[in-house]
């Protein structure tokens, strides 16, 4: 009974610590500048999330697992890159989309390769993937360091210029991605086998999951996220750019950190993760906002991330006692 | 994997740790020989040398990454703390009020004071790392990341986001113009004494030894009467202490506090580590490891320089031979061990 209780609290806290500071956030900064809440910021912060949306929603599910991908900030610049190339040779949009997403699923695949059948380390294999990527994706661009220019106008189309309600397709492919991954991790085997091996991998093992294909299609669905919004990211800058996925796996870590799910795996929530998400994009578009400048942002999302795991440690000690 | 040590072979003479670094320093004489007979201009006294200089910072860097990982824990903030002991180096040493903008005035401290003003900022780094890992717990990969966003943080404040270059004293730059000969400058030197220690502290005292228990087996270590918390924080203020140093030579050598300097060099650092043999897992490795690490890693990246491909190649390079040399390792010490 009092477990129950105890349980039943924690996660109430959780459900509403993140949501809290989201509110928090957003009530300072509307405070400070009264542009902040107005209808072309708004639009503008969700048009900007969803790369780290698509990111970090599908880590949150690996990381439920216990595993870590710092490969897909390469993936997303690589991606973006492919993307661009194939666009500018003229091949059709959907084209280019298909073999781009089918792209990610393949470095997903190989990430998965390195961590469950190779048996290395998920920092270091995805460490080495995230390496490649970027090496790749330099390579492929003009004079190893350049952007690609040049698309077309109409490439805008899906991340940029608004759709319905002033905003863009992309933001409703990120909402139906977004819902398949919530009903993926609460609904299906899937979530219930990752939070499994997320709390202890012998036990699943033992207890019949195959950890192998588990962990392994979940890698994949990350490298297919991560070329989404690689394909996203340039359609909103209409730029192909390898390393401008730089940062994403630090961003996606603090996003899944905020919204609870804790790294030593067991538990998670997709759902709380996009919250994290809003909140970093808030605080990032809220800094523009009253004019500070870019350089305050690499602290301020570092002590963010260090909160959040204290905030999940006191919690988890809290409940102990 | 995870019990090298407790496995070594019975009938040979030399343990599983000696036969890695011995396989690993094969590895590094093929290749150096394969460069020197392929790569024009390779087998040159000024390459060489430089070669030596340019691994002298990070093999600084990776004895404290080295011992943690030994240990059993990551440090992905010296990078970060990289950055900040260079801006912080310069900014306490600058002249106040010297010039017009902001960036060019500091606190005009003497360069002795301000080396060690910035050293204890870069250890409170660690301390804090220290407390997040082993206090409260926190998984290390995470915790470290947040720590290196705020010391890259701090330096990018400071700097302003660009580098401060302007109205620093002239012993500034002597750290890193001083040469013995060629291009053997001080960093070379500081490294090479470091690793001594380094390596007297591995192989001959209890503190060492008792790293290696801690990363074999932490409960077996604790119950075993060793106060792992304490082991851990100093592990985790040495490491930051060191790429403090790492920082303040490169800002010298620079004669700039420039807040992107040691971008990316927490990943090169664990590179080079684990590149070398040291064990992901813990309770296998030696800062030897690193040092065979380093050169393997520059002088691949140095023949694909001068062999006219585009720099990128080092990052395909890097990936590739991360994934090669743990599995090549892996599957020679299978072997022995059958």
């Amino acid at each position: 009974m009092n477990l129950n209780r105890s349980i039943s609290w924690k996660s109430t806290f959780k459900n509403l610590y993140v949501f809290s500071v989201l509110a928090l956030i957003i009530i300072i900064f509307s405070s400070i500048s009264s542009n902040f809440i107005g209808a072309p910021n708004i639009t503008n912060i969700i048009r900007q999330s969803v790369p780290l949306l698509l990111v970090s929603t599908s880590v949150t599910l690996l990381m439920m697992s216990g595993n870590i991908d710092l490969s897909v900030g390469g993936i997303l610049g690589l991606c973006s890159v492919v993307f661009s190339i194939m666009i500018n040779a003229g091949s059709g949009y959907f084209m280019a989309a298909v073999l781009t997403l089918l792209l990610g699923v393949f470095i997903g695949f190989f990430n998965g390769f390195l961590v469950v059948r190779l048996r290395i380390v998920p920092v270091i294999a995805t460490l080495a993937t995230m390496s490649l990527c970027v090496g790749l994706g330099k390579l492929m661009s003009p004079g190893g360091i350049g952007l690609i220019k040049g698309l077309p106008e109409d490439i805008v189309g899906f991340g940029r210029t608004p759709f319905l309600l002033r905003l863009p397709i992309s933001v409703y492919v990120a909402a139906a991605v977004i819902i398949v991954l919530v009903v993926l991790q609460r609904k299906t085997l899937l979530g219930k086998y990752a939070a499994a091996i997320g709390g202890n991998s012998t036990a699943a093992e033992l207890s019949g999951i195959n950890v192998v294909k588990t962990v392994w299609l979940l890698y994949v669905i990350v490298g297919l996220c991560a070329a989404l919004a690689g394909i996203t990211r340039t359609s909103l800058l209409s730029l192909g750019d390898p390393v401008t996925g730089m940062g994403m796996e630090m961003d996606a870590m603090i996003a899944v950190v905020l919204g609870g799910t804790s790294f030593s795996g067991g538990e998670g929530s997709v759902a709380r993760t996009v919250i994290g998400v809003l909140v970093l994009m808030c605080l990032t578009a809220g800094m523009q906002v009253i004019g500070a400048e870019a350089y305050y942002q690499t602290i301020v999302k570092g002590i963010v991330l260090i909160i959040a795991v204290v905030v999940d440690v006191l919690v988890k000690e809290k409940i102990d006692d | 994997m995870r019990n090298l040590n407790a496995q070594n072979n019975a009938n040979s003479r030399i343990s599983n740790l000696t036969f890695a670094i011995l396989s690993m320093l094969v590895v590094l004489v093929v290749i150096f020989t394969i460069a020197s007979i392929c790569v024009p201009r390779f087998f040159d006294i000024n390459n060489i040398s430089n070669l030596i200089a340019q691994q002298a910072e990070i093999i600084i860097l990776g004895i404290g990454v080295t011992f943690l990982l030994i240990a059993g824990y990551f440090d992905m903030s010296v990078g970060g703390i990289i950055s900040m002991a260079a801006v912080l180096s310069a900014y306490f040493c600058q002249a106040t009020g010297a010039a017009a903008n902001d960036l060019g005035s500091g606190l005009g401290l003497g360069y002795g004071t301000a080396i060690a003003l910035t050293l204890i900022c870069c250890m409170a780094i660690g301390a804090l790392n220290a407390l997040l890992v082993v206090k409260l717990k926190v998984n290390s990969v995470i915790a470290t990341l947040g720590t290196m966003a705020v010391a890259r943080g701090i330096a990018m404040i400071v700097a302003k986001g660009a580098q401060r270059i302007t109205g620093l004293p002239e012993e500034f730059c002597a750290i890193g113009q001083f040469t013995i000969i060629g291009t053997i400058n001080l960093a070379v030197v500081i490294s090479i004494i470091l690793l001594i220690i380094a390596l007297i502290i591995e192989n001959k005292t209890i503190f060492g030894r008792r790293i290696y228990l801690i990363g074999a087996n932490q409960t077996a270590a604790k119950l075993s009467g060793i106060n792992v918390d304490r082991q851990v924080a100093i592990l985790y203020i040495t490491s930051a202490f060191l790429a403090g140093i790492s920082g303040i030579v490169m800002a010298s050598r620079f004669n700039a506090g420039n807040c992107a300097l040691g971008t990316g060099y927490e990943f090169d650092a664990l590179v080079i580590t684990v590149l070398g043999g040291t064990s992901i897992f813990g309770g296998f490795g030696s800062v030897t490891c690193a040092v065979v690490g380093a050169f393997i890693l520059g002088i691949l990246s140095t023949s694909v320089n001068m062999l006219g491909f585009q720099p990128s190649m080092q990052m395909l390079v890097k990936g590739v031979v991360i994934i090669v040399s743990i599995l090549a390792l892996r599957f020679a010490l299978n072997k022995r061990n059958v």
